[in-house]
C-alpha cells in the first residue's frame, strides 16, 4: 500500500476516482504478500502489483467492473507452478484479493498518519453486512497484516524500538544488526565516555542516563526489543526489574551462566517472581558457538527473530 | 630486519586475505636469546618471518601456530623444558584467520539482503560463484538453482545452501541425489537454508542463514588438519613436519626442531633410531 500512497494522493488531488484491490491473504507461494495493492483510477491508469503479472490482466478486469458500480468483492487466484516460474516464484500457490472503491478522505488520513509516524492500521470489511467499508483504526496489536473475522487488517505502524543498554563493543554490533532488522535503535548508557556518536555513528538516538531511569520513561510495547548488555548488577538489576514490569516482546541480557544465576537471586530478592525471569533470555542470543561481537549480534538478532516469530528456538 | 617489518609483513598478509599467526615473546626467564616484544608471523606452510628465539623455541612456536590456525583460538607457549639452556620464553600466538568468504548466487531482493547482512557483520562477499568461497548460497529464486547447487558441491565450500520454501527446497534436494550428486555432498547441503526460526521478511530470512552460517562455522571441525607432528628422536621435542628438519633414516622419516640434533642424528643414528621406531 505504501509503495502507491504518493500515486493515490495525486489522483485524490486531481479528483479521480479509483478502485483499489488489495491482498488480503496468501497460500503456499506467493510473490506479494498481504497488503500488496494495486490501484486503477476511472482514466485506466494503474498504480502498484500484487502478483507482479500474472493475474493482473484479470485483477484490472474486476477492477474496472468495481469502478462501474459493481459491488465491492472478494476474489481467489491459483498460480499454477509453470505461471508462478514466469514471475520468479519458485512454485505456485493462492491469492486471496479483495476489490472495493477507496475514497479519497481515506488516502489524505492515511498519508497524513504515515508522515506523522501515527500508529495506525486500515481496517477493510471484506465480508459481511458492512462489505466494502474502510476506515482507519488504532493499531491494536495488529502489527501484521491479516484478516480477523470479516476485517483485514493493514497496520502502518512506526518502526519499533529497539533498546540497547551498555555502550560495549557488542553494543554497536547489535545496534546495527537491529537497524538491519527495521527497528529504531537507542544506545543508552550512564557514561557519558561510551555513550558518543562517535562510537555508535549509525544508531538513531543515545541517551546518557541511568538505564532503568531512561527505560521508565521510554515507549515500550509488544515489538520492542530490550537488550541488556550493561555486565554489571549495579545497572542490569535495577534495568531488568523495570523490563519486566513493560510488555517488551524481547528482554534479552548478557552474562555467563554464573553471573545469570547470581543475577536472578538479586532480581528474585527483589521481589521479581520466577515466571517473570522466565521472560528474560540470558545468556543473550541463540547458542551458536559465536565469537566475535558481530556474530554475537547475529544470535542476538537470531533469537528476537524465533522469539517474535514464536518458533520453537533451537537449543 | 627492521622494528615494524614483522607487522608490515602481517599487514600484508592480512590485507591479501591469508591466514598466519603472530607469535609475540610476552615473557623472558633469561638466559634466553629473544626479549619480550619480538614478534614472528607464521604461515601455514610453516615458514616462520621474524625471531621469536632461536632454534629451541621456534619449532614449539610453528607446531602452536599451525594448531592454533585450524583451532581458531589464541594461546600462551611456554619453551619451558625444551630447550637445552635453564631460560624459557612465553610466547602468545594468535592465529589471524580471514574472515569468512560468503559466495551469494543469483539476483534477487533475497540476495541482495543477505548480502546486505553478511557486509554489517563483516564476511567477505561474493556476488556469483567463487571457488575460493567457504560457503555458498543459492538465491536466484528458481531459476538455474539446481546447476548452481550442483556447482558449489562440486567445489570445496563447506556450507551449501538454498534459499526456497520447504516444498522446493525438500524437491531439489531429491533432483540433486536422482542426478547422481554424491551423498557426502549433499551432507554439505542445507536446503533450505538457514535456521528454522520461521522468518517472514527477507531480512529475517537472512539473520536466519546467518545463525546457521555462524554456528556452521564454530561446529565444523577444521577443514585443514593440522598437520603432521613428530617427536624429534634426540631431545625428544614435539615438532611439525611442516618446514621442520627432516630426513628419511631406513625408510622412517624423522624430523628434528633443528640443524644440531640433525647432525648429531647423523653422526650416530643407530643411538637415536630406536626411540621413534
Amino acid at each position: 500500500m505504501k509503495d502507491v500512497l504518493g500515486t493515490l494522493e495525486r489522483w485524490t488531488a486531481e479528483g479521480r476516482r479509483f478502485a483499489t484491490a488489495t491482498v488480503v491473504k496468501t497460500e503456499r507461494s506467493a510473490p506479494r504478500g498481504p497488503g500488496a495493492v494495486l490501484a486503477v483510477s476511472e482514466q485506466g491508469e494503474v498504480a502498484g502489483s500484487v502478483t507482479g503479472g500474472c493475474v493482473e490482466p484479470a485483477v484490472y478486469d474486476e477492477a474496472q467492473a468495481v469502478l462501474a458500480g459493481g459491488p465491492p468483492r472478494l476474489v481467489s487466484y491459483g498460480i499454477a507452478d509453470e505461471e508462478a516460474f514466469e514471475v520468479g516464484l519458485p512454485c505456485g500457490g493462492t491469492v486471496h484479493i479483495f476489490l472495493a472503491m477507496t475514497e479519497s478522505d481515506l488516502v489524505e488520513q492515511l498519508g497524513r498518519a504515515i508522515r506523522e509516524e501515527t500508529p495506525v492500521a486500515l481496517a477493510m470489511e471484506i465480508a459481511g453486512s458492512e462489505i466494502g467499508k474502510q476506515e482507519l483504526v488504532s493499531l491494536n496489536g495488529h502489527f501484521e497484516p491479516g484478516i480477523d473475522g470479516d476485517t483485514f487488517y493493514l497496520p502502518f505502524a512506526p518502526r519499533p524500538n529497539m533498546y540497547v543498554f551498555g555502550a560495549v563493543d557488542h553494543a554497536a554490533a547489535v545496534a546495527r544488526i537491529g537497524t538491519f532488522l527495521g527497528y529504531r535503535v537507542t544506545v543508552c548508557d550512564a557514561r557519558a565516555r561510551f555513550a558518543t556518536r562517535e562510537r555508535f555513528p549509525e544508531v538513531d538516538e543515545i541517551v546518557v542516563d541511568w538505564p532503568d531511569e531512561f527505560l521508565r520513561r521510554a515507549p515500550v510495547d509488544e515489538r520492542t526489543a530490550i537488550c541488556v548488555l550493561t555486565h554489571d548488577h549495579k545497572f542490569d538489576v535495577p534495568l531488568l526489574k523495570v523490563a519486566l514490569e513493560t510488555p517488551a516482546g524481547y528482554i534479552g541480557a548478557m552474562g555467563a551462566r554464573r553471573t545469570t544465576e547470581t543475577r536472578n537471586e538479586r532480581l528474585l530478592a527483589e521481589g521479581v517472581t520466577e515466571e517473570q525471569l522466565g521472560r528474560i533470555h540470558a545468556p543473550i542470543g541463540l547458542r551458536l558457538g559465536a565469537r566475535t561481537p558481530e556474530e554475537v549480534a547475529v544470535a542476538v538478532a537470531a533469537e528476537i527473530v524465533a522469539t517474535r516469530r514464536k518458533a520453537a528456538v533451537p537449543a | 630486519m627492521r622494528p615494524g617489518d614483522v607487522l608490515i609483513r602481517a599487514g600484508e598478509l592480512a590485507s591479501a586475505g591469508e591466514p598466519f599467526a603472530l607469535a609475540t615473546v610476552v615473557n623472558v626467564r633469561r638466559p634466553a636469546s629473544a626479549r619480550r616484544g619480538d614478534r614472528a608471523v607464521v604461515t601455514p606452510d610453516g615458514s616462520v618471518y621474524g625471531w621469536v628465539g632461536g632454534s629451541c623455541s621456534e619449532p614449539t612456536v610453528v607446531r602452536e601456530a599451525l594448531s592454533a590456525l585450524a583451532e581458531g583460538e589464541s594461546r600462551v607457549v611456554s619453551t619451558e623444558g625444551s630447550c637445552a639452556s635453564e631460560g624459557a620464553v612465553e610466547i602468545l600466538v594468535e592465529p589471524q584467520l580471514p574472515a569468512p568468504l560468503l559466495a551469494i548466487v543469483g539476483e534477487s531482493p533475497a540476495a541482495d539482503t543477505l548480502a546486505r547482512l553478511a557486509a554489517a557483520i563483516d564476511w567477505r562477499v561474493a556476488r556469483g560463484q567463487d571457488e575460493r568461497a567457504d560457503a555458498v548460497v543459492v538465491a536466484t529464486m528458481g531459476r538455474g538453482d539446481e546447476e548452481a547447487l550442483a556447482a558449489a558441491l562440486a567445489g570445496p565450500a563447506g556450507y551449501v545452501g538454498l534459499v526456497a520454501s520447504r516444498r522446493r527446497a525438500e524437491a531439489v534436494a531429491a533432483s540433486l541425489r536422482a542426478a547422481g550428486v554424491h551423498e557426502d555432498a549433499l551432507a554439505r547441503l542445507k536446503s533450505p537454508a538457514g535456521l528454522d526460526l520461521g522468518p517472514i521478511r527477507q531480512e529475517e530470512v537472512a539473520v536466519a542463514i546467518l545463525a546457521e552460517l555462524v554456528a556452521w562455522r564454530h561446529a565444523r571441525t577444521p577443514t585443514e588438519a593440522p598437520s603432521a607432528e613428530a617427536v624429534d628422536p634426540v631431545c625428544g621435542m614435539t615438532v611439525s613436519l611442516a618446514g621442520t628438519e627432516t630426513i628419511v633414516h631406513e625408510g622412517t622419516t624423522y624430523a628434528f626442531c633443528g640443524a644440531g640434533c640433525r647432525r648429531r642424528f647423523e653422526a650416530d643414528p643407530s643411538r637415536y633410531a630406536t626411540v621413534t621406531a
